[in-house]
């Protein structure tokens, strides 16, 4: 797609960074589109700073509200290493993203994301529905760059099989509904609009044109130009084409060639190209939104197709002025007014350039959001996901910091807020560190205090982070790799984590540990209350053996020297029974694999060999026996 | 569905026949009986496709059939037969096809092409899963015969009954109009019993499912010529309906070239008639028959005719056997105008070319052999035939064998079997009722209506569509009954 000036969307499962780098051949294979979804896989600052354009996926339009699933069996080592998760245990997308629960919130995901890359475009995936078009107005007023339409009628082949059929709404639908809305709010130049669903011909695209898209995506049929035979088994890891397979044996089979796609394409482009001439235009902006050029068929067969009444669906409004129906103009970010533009660049730019260390101290204020993000940005864009060395830019803030405080900061960045913050702090930790304490004068017990708010290091991919006191609801959800210690959470806590390890040295929320199939917990424990508390359908609650505590001791000892923390210290200061009082959550199929790797490894197999041989052995035992 | 790895794991297997060798020595059944744990493990290699090819039954322009033209829902009973369920894949496979024992056994098989297995692997043994499926049916005794509960009352002729008359007349029965199924041979089943080697399908497997259908009510009338022993006004008066299912069995004959009137030179369908008919009367015992013993036989045509008149000639003890094919040898893997899910145009050793392998030592096909004239003697009796190798080339649209020079060669030849194929349907009868015919000289009738010029008269078949498999066929004669039974009840149930 990068060959032809298209774009090639990640999917929501994350990128090898081997696609990065240009081949010798001059082809790019990188996605431009970085999908960011609610499962946040592999969603580090490596990866958001190889984009065009980050989508945000709010929702699919097949199986809309469902999530996504990937089976154990098809986590193979290598995926597992893209999405930061264990080989062999199986992984769900939540329905929700975590950190969106309103139109707000996802105006500051869009912020944060733009933020992490200021030249991607951010855009919105909805789905065609009901009412679209003003959650497309107001996804336009939170700053998106493009919106997606999305339309039922494509779709994973993996989707089960009530999913496929009766389930969401056609893009017509939805499209007509959002470009209609946009433009008669005066929104719709701000913003690109695309669609897809079931896209195959370029007739297809003509019509989406007309109905106000300007960018389209089509899938279905390139996968059939690659070989796709519609098996419908994508989700049982045996496509016989070698397409939706990680399987070796069967990736052999796999036909296509990006030519393909390329002549299909130009086909595409062709067959448009053929309608416009027809239809009179020279330019796809004179075209879109004329949907007074759509007529409703009167041919139809059906006694209920004959009833519909599509003159809504082909109104036009503001017909006098056709630059009032296609984006014209930039969304405003506001990345020159954050406070990385304006008081962190200076110093840290020097410093980043030279790796010389800096250390630094500024005031921060609840208007002052995703703090540090903006730098890290440019640390990945310099050095990748190598970052820096550890502790280069030592950043202190003192006050009460704005929402995504050291959102996606990568290696190398440390982060001590002294005071408090809102929500979404360390969202998509990428390598950084952060502390959080108390100012020294405050006369609170921090353990028995909420300093940081909802959401906290929501999809962490590694990193550290030390937290003085008590953290909202929420927290470390999607964590795949950051080790994290905090003095007490709200509800929800660690839903869906997949890796890393998070201690909480006091009291927890309901639903603790919900859906997470990776990493480990170390919870204090002294009341024996927090048993009620866990969600155990995935994990299982262990006494700690000696390397557990060997590992708990070294994070506390961290915990209470970055932050001086009174209960850590409490806690070290009477450690052998103390310890005691610790419990160890952990997912007993995560569990599992380890003790295969480790046995493995034992015997004398390297590390690699060891976890592809778990992860067969892991596979046999699913396999269903007739 | 089968297994969903079945495919990764089990390697393609298909029944063992009897040794070439042996079988050459009679004229029994060449097929022998798999253990059932072979057919069941064979079926879970079937993967349920979301989009099942083999099943399809489309013809592309200019090219064969993707999947099974009879619909055979094959995944379903795939995954039926790998579960056990034998009975319940019986009933399932009969809702598509009405003679699965001889498609079984005899079908070229366009599913297996069409198997999305088949892309780069080998395809699912579809069709012997079929031919257990049914024969297993029998054995266990729960194919009987269903008489429909309700006469209708209306009366319908079939004219022939090979694979498309029995559809037709199965199907037209089940939903309870009165059958009666002319034939003009002594035998019932067409090419099933005289077309076809008696060793491929034996009669006997012919004659088990027309007992059931007599049982079910339908009248077999043998020896009736229509048009001679019934006049077409009578068989119209006596009949609401009539179905043409006459074949298409004028053959394609070799008068350009000199020498065609030798003695010695035969169409490939007499041979084999004449073969089957003398074989079940009397084992041969009567010598009504064009006898291949001792001489050299060569076969002009390369396709599946060409082979029976090997098995047949083989087994007469012929001191040699040639084939003639006019195209170039297929190549062992498709090439690029033949994809899948197309019928895979591949290099194929059929039966009667492994049993001339056993005995002769050698596969009997000569390929681009374009035969200029047929040498005799002075009695006009054949002992050679000249010929040259051709190229096929394509000028101005026109194929054209275009001859080699150099390549000329005589060849020692006592008998020469015509199996180049069939021009269409005999006439006399079609003129006599007034049917229009294209100008292929088949029967004008709409495919999915067939209904041809002449009211209340129908056509399926090669009659209507040329030469073509038994498969067609079948499907044609159900389709046929469908639109019989929706211009004689105003509606139908058939599909």
């Amino acid at each position: 797609m990068n060959r032809i000036g298209g774009r090639s969307n990640t999917g929501e499962g994350g990128e090898d960074p081997d696609r990065f780098t240009v081949d010798d051949n001059g082809d790019l294979r990188r996605s431009a589109i970085k999908q960011v979804a609610s499962g946040r896989f592999g969603v580090t600052s490596h990866y958001l700073v190889n984009a065009d354009e980050i989508q945000i996926k709010v929702a699919q339009g097949a199986k809309p509200g469902e999530g996504g699933q990937l089976p154990g069996n098809k986590v193979y080592p290598w995926v597992a290493k893209v999405r930061g998760t264990t080989a062999g245990v199986g992984l769900i997308s939540p329905p929700p993203h975590h950190d969106i629960y309103s139109i707000e919130d996802l105006a500051q995901l869009i912020h944060d994301l733009k933020h992490s890359n200021p030249d991607a475009r951010i855009s919105v995936k909805l789905v065609s529905g009901t009412g679209v078009g003003t959650i497309a107005a107001g996804v336009a007023k939170g700053r998106a760059d493009g919106i997606v339409i999305s339309g039922y009628d494509g779709g994973t082949g993996a989707a089960a099989k009530t999913s496929i059929k009766h389930t969401g709404l056609p893009w017509e639908i939805g499209l007509a509904d959002a470009h209609q809305t946009l433009v008669m709010n005066g929104l719709r130049n701000r913003i690109k609009l695309e669609t897809d669903g079931k896209m195959m011909t370029g007739r297809d695209l003509v019509v989406a044109t007309l109905l106000g898209a300007e960018e389209y995506a089509l899938s279905t049929a390139p996968l059939v130009v690659l070989g796709c035979v519609m098996m419908r088994v994508c989700h049982i890891d045996t496509c016989p084409v070698g397409i939706a397979t990680q399987n070796p044996e069967l990736r052999k089979k796999f036909a296509g060639d990006p030519e393909h796609v390329v002549n299909f394409m130009t086909f595409i482009a062709e067959e448009m190209r053929e309608l416009m001439a027809e239809l009179g235009f020279t330019k796809i902006d004179d075209m879109i939104g004329r949907a007074d050029l759509l007529e409703q068929r009167e041919d139809v067969i059906g006694e209920k197709a004959k009833q519909l009444d599509l003159r809504s669906l082909l109104y036009r409004p503001n017909p006098e002025n056709q630059s009032a129906h296609f984006g014209t103009s930039e969304q405003e970010h506001l990345v020159g007014e954050s406070l990385d533009t304006t008081m962190l660049m200076d110093s840290c730019l020097p410093a980043i350039e030279n790796k010389t260390p800096l250390k630094r101290s500024y005031p921060v204020w609840s208007i002052n959001r995703a703090v540090g993000t903006v730098i890290g940005s440019m640390i990945t864009k310099r050095y990748g996901a190598e970052g820096l060395p550890e502790d280069t830019l030592d950043l202190t803030f003192t006050g009460s910091a704005g929402q995504s405080f050291g959102a996606f900061v990568p290696k190398g960045m440390t982060l001590r807020l002294v005071g408090d913050s809102n929500d979404y702090i360390g969202k998509g930790l990428s390598g950084g560190k952060i502390y959080v304490h108390p100012h020294e004068d405050a006369p609170l017990e921090p353990e028995k205090n909420i300093i940081v708010g909802n959401t906290s290091l929501y999809g962490a991919t590694s990193g550290e982070a030390y937290i003085s006191g008590i953290a909202g609801e929420r927290f470390c959800v999607r964590n795949s790799g950051a080790k994290v210690v905090v003095e007490g959470v709200g509800d929800h806590a660690l839903e869906y984590m997949t890796g890393g390890t998070v201690v909480v040295l006091g009291d927890t929320g309901k639903n603790y540990a919900a859906g997470m199939s990776g990493g480990v917990s170390y919870v204090y424990n002294p009341r024996a209350s927090f048993e009620a508390h866990c969600n155990r359908e995935l994990v299982e609650l262990d006494q700690l053996e000696q390397h557990d505590a060997d590992e708990l001791k070294t994070l506390i000892t961290a915990h209470v020297e970055h932050t001086k923390s009174p209960i850590g210290n409490r806690i070290l200061a009477n450690w052998d029974e103390e310890k005691t009082h610790f419990v160890k959550v952990i997912p007993t199929d995560y569990r599992n694999m380890l003790k295969a790797i480790d046995t493995s490894i034992k015997e004398g197999i390297s590390e690699e060999e060891a976890v592809m041989a778990a992860f067969d052995e892991s596979k046999r035992a699913k396999a269903v026996v007739k | 569905m089968g297994k969903a790895t079945g495919f990764m794991e089990i390697e393609r297997q298909v029944p063992k026949k009897r040794d070439p060798r042996d079988r050459v020595q009679d004229w029994q059944d060449i097929h022998v009986t798999p253990p059932k744990s072979d057919i069941e493990q064979q079926a879970s290699r079937c993967m349920d496709c979301g989009v099942p090819f083999c099943q399809a039954g489309t013809n592309v322009p200019g090219s064969d059939e993707i999947g099974c033209p009879v619909y055979n829902l094959i995944p379903e009973w795939n995954d039926l037969v790998y579960h056990g369920r034998w009975k319940d894949a019986l009933e399932r496979l009969h809702k598509t096809n009405n003679f699965p024992e001889f498609t079984g056994k005899v079908c070229p098989a366009p599913c297996e092409g069409s198997c999305t297995v088949a892309i780069d692997d080998d395809a699912v043994t579809i069709k012997s899963i079929e031919w257990q499926i049914v024969e297993n049916g029998f054995k266990e005794g729960w194919i009987k015969a269903k008489p429909p509960r309700k006469r209708t009352g209306k009366r319908v002729a079939v004219i022939g009954s090979g694979p498309a008359g029995l559809a037709a007349a199965a199907q037209l029965n089940k939903v309870g109009h009165t059958v009666v199924v002319y034939e003009k041979e002594d035998r019932v089943g067409g090419l099933l019993t005289y077309g076809i080697p008696d060793v491929k399908l034996p009669y006997e497997t012919v004659m088990r499912r027309v007992r059931i259908l007599e049982e079910e009510g339908i009248t077999f009338k043998t020896n009736v010529n229509i048009g001679e022993t019934i006049s077409w006004e009578q068989l119209n008066n006596d009949y609401s309906a009539v179905i043409l299912c006459t074949g298409a069995q004028v053959p394609r004959g070799v008068s350009d070239v000199p020498g065609h009137d030798a003695k010695g030179v035969h169409f490939a369908m007499d041979f084999l008639t004449q073969n089957t008919k003398s074989l079940l009367d009397s084992k041969h015992e009567d010598g009504q028959y064009i006898s291949a013993a001792g001489k050299n036989v060569i076969v002009i045509g390369g396709g599946d005719t060409g082979v029976d008149c090997i098995t047949t000639s083989v087994r007469h003890g012929a001191k040699s056997i040639a084939q003639f094919d006019i195209n170039k040898i297929k190549g062992e893997t498709r090439n690029d105008g033949n994809p899948w899910p197309l019928f895979p145009l591949t290099f194929a050793k059929e039966d009667g070319h492994k049993e001339a392998e056993a005995v002769y030592g050698e596969d009997p096909r000569a390929y681009q052999w374009l035969t200029t004239r047929f040498v005799t003697d002075d009695d006009g009796v054949l002992v050679g035939l000249e010929a040259v190798q051709a190229e096929t080339v394509f000028e101005n649209g026109q194929k054209l064998r275009k001859p080699i020079t150099g390549s000329e060669k005589v060849w020692d030849a006592d008998l020469v079997l015509l199996a180049i194929g069939f021009t269409g349907p005999e006439r006399e009868l079609l003129e006599q009722m007034g049917v229009k015919t294209t100008n292929r000289g088949t029967v004008d009738a709409e495919y999915g209506q067939y209904n041809t010029s002449v009211p209340s008269v129908y056509a399926a078949g090669d009659n209507r569509r040329g030469q073509s498999l038994v498969v067609w066929a079948i499907h044609e004669g159900r389709e046929a009954a469908r639109e019989v039974d929706r211009y004689l009840m105003g509606s139908t149930i058939l599909v």
